[in-house]
Formats: structure tokens, C-alpha cells, sequence
């Protein structure tokens, strides 16, 4: 199973599954982050944690750890 | 505009003064468009029991209410709480739903969520024209048509479309409920809605279904409770089937709204290949931040000297008047300088609150937050937490209203506890005072370890809180907004309005303080020696005898210096050199006084602004009266002299500290502060003087 933690910067993918606590995934959801929507990693942090990600038209940062709950689509 | 389910109803009866709420996503332009309509008459407050801003406005017999920024009624914020349960429990008699058109699919389910208030509703199409950069052609039109409501494209940055807002929102009809779920959560939705009243039964449904904790009767919250039993036994998940649906419902009409799309790439896109490059952006970063330091306390400065100067000569004026010398002194020391110390924090407040809004609208703050993310999460912090810590360095008044852009209750106690600790430059001159006496070379030296025991302090408290004190960090899940080029009219009517509200909260507990301090001083009258000042002073001596500080002046100083540290040396010069009453002045020789120092207010300022741009001067200069240098050499040694700098570093930094800790924080957590901070102080001062070689 692919993780968004896991994608290149560049790289775009579907979201499958969203696997958090019940606080992360209702804000996940809020900014868009949910089953169906594409998702692009733009690009991680000077030291590599966290990750700016790109939903739709926003720009969503997240942690390493919280990205690994968010499910990936097989290419 | 054309809405064919148009019914228009009056504003609800009962309530003197119709009230119109704004509600939208964070970073929607909400406040900029609430400005655009409230003009002057913007009032900046706090929304009950908390400390989350609240922007309102009267204007006739409206008023308009600014909803915190919201990206769903589930809430996952404070703010998406106090904004939930505006909506739920103190409905407005309208809404108007303001939607980010450059990024309308994401912003849709709001507005879906919000046509089960049961409100009349206007829907706003806001930033139309960033929108149409980013190669949107949107309907406004089909939009209104489909959600059975006004629908109004804005530019409210340049107020377009602005005019008649309030007027389309107080004819608007309700919507009917916009999202049709699948047919076993409305069989739910029906259960609960049953136990219900009111218009908004059917939101109110559907967060108790998804099991939100909002004010309810038990019978519904049972009814709530049955039908999660009975879905989840058919394997649904209430959150999930009700924001699945209304993400669906969101797609479709952002599909119908959009007449076309040419994507082109943003100022954002190519400005962050900048601001978050992996090694240029942290640096920008930390230059950014010392434009920030230098903006406020470059800017400031001139205004406090002015502040000092209007205080001299009313003190010198007050001293003319022929009054008993008890009563002028009480006047000029008392009251005035009490007045002065209050107003002194006004002018650095105001920039760096400009400073702060800034950042914040300009999408710079939460450039930040992610860039110092991973360094802060070391101390169990947020990156958002790296601003207000090292204002923090500045003063830590604003410091501390600074922590209000961090999300969780949890890491504002954190931050918020930590920044005292951070040596405030009102700090400085007695570091500097005792470093020139006592450790010659050393003495930047001692200065700077200073600064750094503060800060590894401040940082080990936070972290000490996380640990032991229950509260856990928030998420790292937020949105870096666009970057924006704020009004400055917005700006400068935020600043204004919070410094405001600063100065009024503070006066009275500061100038109490101050009196109380005069009345030490100066009674019972006579010589400092026989004052209420020297026996409290001799009885903390003793309190202060294992530090190696046994001598009641020095001692003495730290009671006043808990009002604020600008008066420490002060209070040391009077009590080992005695005081001179200031001369009097004549009326005209006083005014001419206060018109040249206003003139060099003025010049200080534009002497500042070019100073902006120049390089930061560094290095400790002054080191205060030579006579105060002879007299305190003689007074102690230089292990209790590093002993008392410690102790001054780490103690309640001033009583207008005291006041922001407890306005965002509560008086439980402020009596724990200053319990905290007087026992670390002492420890550590015990510490140096026992330990240090």
C-alpha cells in the first residue's frame, strides 16, 4: 500500500483511505484531503518534516507521521 | 439575480436590531469584506469567555458579526466551535456564506452545511478576481439558480460588489436543504429531527449523528445514539456517509457553476519555489524575522522616549504648582508615571500588531510555522510557536497576545508560560548595569549566557508542560493560504483597535500597582530608610540571604521592578544615591519642551524607517550612572551580583505580562505562572551563588 509520506515531490496520486485519529481526519476532510481527491507532494520542509501537499486548489501542510495515515491509489 | 425559489422573508421578529453573521472558510478575505461593509464603525472585541477575536460592527439598526473562520461545522478548532455554536445557539437573523471563488469546490459543502440553518442565506463569491487570474469562468447566475439563493461575485479588497450586500441579505429567502443523503441516514435524520425545535434542526441532526457534542435535548442525543447503533451495524459511518454526500453534491454544482477552466500557474506557486526552498527559505525566514524586531522596536522607540519626555514635564509642571510636597509627589510619581508606564507599551504594541497582521494576511506567518515546524517540535511545540517566543526577546506583552494565532488551547498554556522567560529588552539595562561592574571583559559574555539560560528555561518549561501537564500538541495539518498583499487600511484598524483594547484592560491594574508602589515609597513621609519600602525590602532580605543578596536596596528594587523592569535601575539609584525632585517649570518652557520632543518623535521615526534598512547595530553600550557602578561594587559580590541578574532574568516579568497571561489564559494559570516563575528564579539563583566557582 502506497502512502502519501512515500510520493516524490512532483509526484500526483488518489486518495484511497484516510487511517487517523477521528481529530486529523475531520481536518483532513476539512481542507480537503479525503477519499477521491487527487493530491500532489509539492515539497517537504527545510529539515524534511513536514510536507506541503497540494488538493485541489489549496496548499495543505502536514506532518510525516499524519501523512502516513492518508492511503494511497495503485498507480 | 435570478433565484426561482425566492421567498422573501422579513427579518425575525424579537430581536431590536437585525443581526447579519459572516461565515466562511479561514483566508476567504471575511475580514476584509466585513471591513469593506462596516467601514468606521468596526468594534474589536473578544467573543465571550474566550480570547478569540470577535469582529463586529453597527450599522443602523444592523449589526454585523464577523463568524471566526470555519471549514465545517464539525468542529476541529476553537474558533470552528465558537462559530458552531454562534450559529446554533444565538442564530443571526441572516447569513452571509463568503466562498473563496479561486478554490469554490472546496469551499462548497460550507455553504451546504449552512442551508440546513434554516437562515436566510446570501451566498458570496469572494476574491471573484483572483479567481478569474487562476482562469476560472464562473456563474454566478446557474449557482443561485441551483442553491435557491442569492449568489454575489465580490472583489471586497477593492469593494466590488459590496454596495448592496447587506440589503440582498436582508430580503434573502431560505434555502431549502441543499444535500439529499442516502436513504438510511435520512431515515436517522427524521429520528433525531423529531426530538428537535427550531429552524436548524436538521444541521443540528446531522451533528449529533456524526456524534458532535452540541447543546441538545437528552431525547434527541438518545435518538442520536440508537440510530449510530443501528447504522453501524450496517457497517456506516455517519461522518463519512453525511461529508461524502455533501462533497458530491459540492462537486456537481461546482461542475454546473463552471463555464470553463484555463489553469495558469500563481504568484504562490512561484513565489514558494522561494520561500520554501530548503536553504534559501529558512534563511529569508530568519531575515524576515529580524525586519520584524527591528520594525517594532526601531518604530517604537522615538514614540516611548515621547511618551517619557510628556511624563517629565508634567512631573516638572505638577512641582511648580505650589502643592504640598506629599500630595505633588503623588501626582507626578504616582499617577502620571503610572499613566506613562501603561502608555508606554501603546506604541510597540501597535507596530508590532501591525507587524503580526501582516504576516498573518499575507500568508507569511504560516510560511513560517512550516519552516520551524521541525526545530519547535523538539521543545513538543508547533513551528507557529517560533514567532511569539522570539518576539518574546522584544516584550513579552505582545508576545503573549501573540500566541492567539496558535490553534490548541494546549500550546497557547505552553507557549504562552514559556515567553516570560525570554530576557524583554526593558531587561537589558540592568544586566548591562551589573555586567559592567562586576565582569568587565566579560561582560557581553554574561549578557548573552543570560539570554540563552532564558531561553533554555522557557524551552524546558514547555516541554516539562507536554510531559507532565496534560496537554497534548496539536496537529501539523493546516493550510498554507495564497499569498495576499494586505489592505492597509485593514491593518491599521486592526492594530489600532487591539492596542485600544490593551490600553483600556490594562490602565486601572497598572496604575494601581504603580500607587501602591508610590504609597512604599513615600510612607510613612520622611527619609527611604524609615519608608514601608525599606521594611518590606529588609524582610525580603532575609528571604534573599542565601542567595548572597542581604542588602535591602538591592533587594528592595525587585518590588518595584514586578510592575515592569524599565524602573529596576531606577529604584536602585534612588535607594543607594537618594532621589532629587525634579525642578519645576514654567508653563511655556514646559510646552516648549513637549513641541520639541514631538519634533523629534516625528524626526526619530523617518531616522528609523531608514534605519530599517541599514544593518542592525550590536554591542552592549551605557552601564548607567558612575556613581550607581561605585555604589554597588561596594555593596556585593560578583557571585550574588550573577545570582541577582538570574533572579531579575527569571521572575514575573511586569504586572502588563501578568494581564496578557491572564486575558488569554485564565487567572488559574497565571497564579501558576507566577508561582512557577518566582520558585525557578530562586532555585536558580540559589544555584549560581552556591555552585557556580
Amino acid at each position: 500500500m502506497r502512502r502519501l509520506d512515500e510520493l516524490a515531490p512532483g509526484e500526483e496520486a488518489r486518495v484511497r483511505a484516510v487511517e487517523t485519529s477521528d481529530h486529523v481526519l475531520r481536518r483532513l476532510f476539512a481542507l480537503g484531503l479525503r477519499p477521491g481527491a487527487r493530491v500532489r507532494l509539492l515539497r517537504r520542509a527545510p529539515l524534511g518534516d513536514p510536507l506541503e501537499v497540494r488538493v485541489g486548489e489549496a496548499f495543505v501542510a502536514l506532518r510525516r507521521a499524519e501523512a502516513r495515515g492518508v492511503v494511497l491509489e495503485e498507480r | 439575480m435570478g433565484c426561482p425559489r425566492c421567498n422573501p422573508t422579513p427579518v425575525k421578529a424579537g430581536r431590536a436590531v437585525g443581526q447579519i453573521a459572516l461565515l466562511g472558510n479561514p483566508n476567504t478575505g471575511k475580514t476584509t469584506l466585513t471591513n469593506a461593509l462596516a467601514g468606521t464603525q468596526l468594534q474589536v472585541g473578544n467573543w465571550p469567555g474566550t480570547t478569540v477575536e470577535k469582529l463586529e460592527a453597527r450599522l443602523g439598526d444592523l449589526t454585523l458579526v464577523d463568524l471566526p473562520g470555519t471549514y465545517s461545522l464539525f468542529a476541529t478548532t476553537p474558533e470552528e466551535k465558537i462559530a458552531r455554536d454562534a450559529l446554533l445557539d444565538d442564530p443571526p437573523d441572516a447569513l452571509l456564506v463568503v466562498l473563496d471563488a479561486g478554490n469554490l469546490e472546496r469551499n462548497l459543502p460550507l455553504a451546504l452545511e449552512a442551508s440546513e440553518l434554516g437562515l436566510p442565506m446570501v451566498v458570496v463569491l469572494n476574491l471573484f478576481d483572483e479567481a478569474r487570474d487562476k482562469g476560472y469562468d464562473l456563474d454566478p447566475d446557474r449557482l443561485a439558480a441551483l442553491l435557491g439563493v442569492p449568489v454575489v461575485p465580490t472583489v471586497a479588497s477593492r469593494g466590488q460588489g459590496v454596495d448592496r450586500l447587506l440589503e440582498t441579505a436582508r430580503e434573502a429567502p431560505v434555502p431549502a436543504p441543499a444535500v439529499a443523503y442516502p436513504p438510511a441516514i435520512e431515515r436517522a435524520l427524521a429520528a433525531i429531527e423529531a426530538h428537535l425545535a427550531g429552524p436548524a434542526r436538521r444541521a443540528k441532526a446531522a451533528l449529533l449523528l456524526a456524534g458532535e457534542p452540541i447543546n441538545a435535548p437528552e431525547a434527541a442525543r438518545q435518538a442520536a445514539e440508537a440510530a449510530r447503533r443501528e447504522l453501524a451495524e450496517l457497517g456506516l459511518d455517519p461522518f463519512l456517509e453525511i461529508t461524502g454526500a455533501r462533497f458530491a453534491r459540492a462537486r456537481e454544482l461546482f461542475q454546473a457553476t463552471l463555464r470553463g477552466h484555463n489553469p495558469r500557474p500563481t504568484l504562490t506557486d512561484r513565489l514558494d519555489r522561494f520561500v520554501l526552498h530548503p536553504l534559501l527559505g529558512p534563511v529569508l525566514f530568519l531575515l524576515g524575522m529580524l525586519f520584524v524586531f527591528r520594525f517594532t522596536f526601531l518604530l517604537s522607540a522615538p514614540w516611548v522616549d515621547l511618551i517619557g519626555r510628556v511624563q517629565e514635564v508634567l512631573a516638572s509642571w505638577i512641582h511648580g504648582l505650589g502643592l504640598p510636597a506629599l500630595f505633588a509627589s503623588f501626582l507626578a510619581d504616582g499617577l502620571v508615571a503610572g499613566v506613562g508606564t501603561v502608555l508606554a507599551f501603546a506604541p510597540v504594541l501597535f507596530f508590532l500588531y501591525l507587524a503580526m497582521s501582516f504576516l498573518e494576511a499575507s500568508g507569511f506567518l504560516a510560511r513560517s510555522a512550516f519552516i520551524a515546524d521541525r526545530l519547535m517540535h523538539a521543545a513538543g511545540l508547533p513551528g507557529r510557536a517560533f514567532i511569539p517566543l522570539v518576539l518574546g526577546f522584544g516584550c513579552n506583552v505582545p508576545a503573549v497576545y501573540a500566541t492567539r494565532t496558535l490553534e490548541s488551547f494546549a500550546d497557547r498554556v505552553r507557549t504562552a508560560l514559556a515567553i516570560p522567560f525570554m530576557a524583554c529588552s526593558a531587561r537589558l539595562p540592568v544586566f548591562v548595569l551589573f555586567a559592567a561592574v562586576f565582569f568587565r571583559e566579560r561582560a557581553a559574555m554574561v549578557v548573552f549566557a543570560l539570554y540563552l539560560l532564558g531561553l533554555a528555561v522557557g524551552l524546558f518549561t514547555a516541554w516539562l508542560l507536554g510531559r507532565f501537564g496534560h496537554l497534548k500538541p496539536s496537529t501539523g495539518v493546516m493550510e498554507l493560504p495564497p499569498y495576499r498583499l494586505p489592505q492597509p487600511r485593514v491593518l491599521l484598524r486592526q492594530a489600532h483597535a487591539r492596542t485600544m483594547s490593551f490600553v483600556k484592560g490594562a490602565t486601572g491594574p497598572i496604575l494601581a500597582a504603580m500607587v501602591l508602589i508610590w504609597a512604599l515609597l513615600h510612607l510613612p513621609p520622611g527619609p527611604l530608610e524609615q519608608s514601608l519600602y525599606a521594611r518590606a525590602a529588609g524582610a525580603l532580605a532575609r528571604l534573599f540571604a542565601p542567595l548572597g543578596l542581604d542588602d535591602w536596596r538591592l533587594v528592595g528594587a525587585l518590588i518595584p521592578g514586578f510592575i515592569a523592569k524599565e524602573v529596576v535601575v531606577g529604584a536602585l539609584g534612588v535607594s543607594f544615591l537618594g532621589s532629587t525632585p525634579p525642578a519645576a517649570l514654567g508653563f511655556w518652557a514646559g510646552l516648549g519642551q513637549l513641541a520639541a520632543a514631538l519634533l523629534a518623535a516625528l524626526k526619530g521615526t523617518l531616522a528609523a524607517l531608514f534605519a530599517l534598512l541599514g544593518l542592525p547595530a550590536l554591542g552592549v553600550t551605557g552601564g548607567g550612572p558612575a556613581a550607581l557602578q561605585a555604589a554597588l561594587k561596594g555593596a556585593v559580590s560578583a557571585k550574588a551580583a550573577l545570582a541577582y541578574l538570574v533572579f531579575v532574568l527569571l521572575y514575573t516579568p511586569c504586572v502588563a505580562t501578568l494581564l496578557a497571561l491572564r486575558q488569554e489564559l485564565g487567572r488559574r494559570w497565571t497564579a501558576f505562572a507566577v508561582g512557577y516563575q518566582l520558585s525557578v528564579a530562586y532555585l536558580l539563583a540559589l544555584l549560581v551563588f552556591r555552585w557556580l566557582p
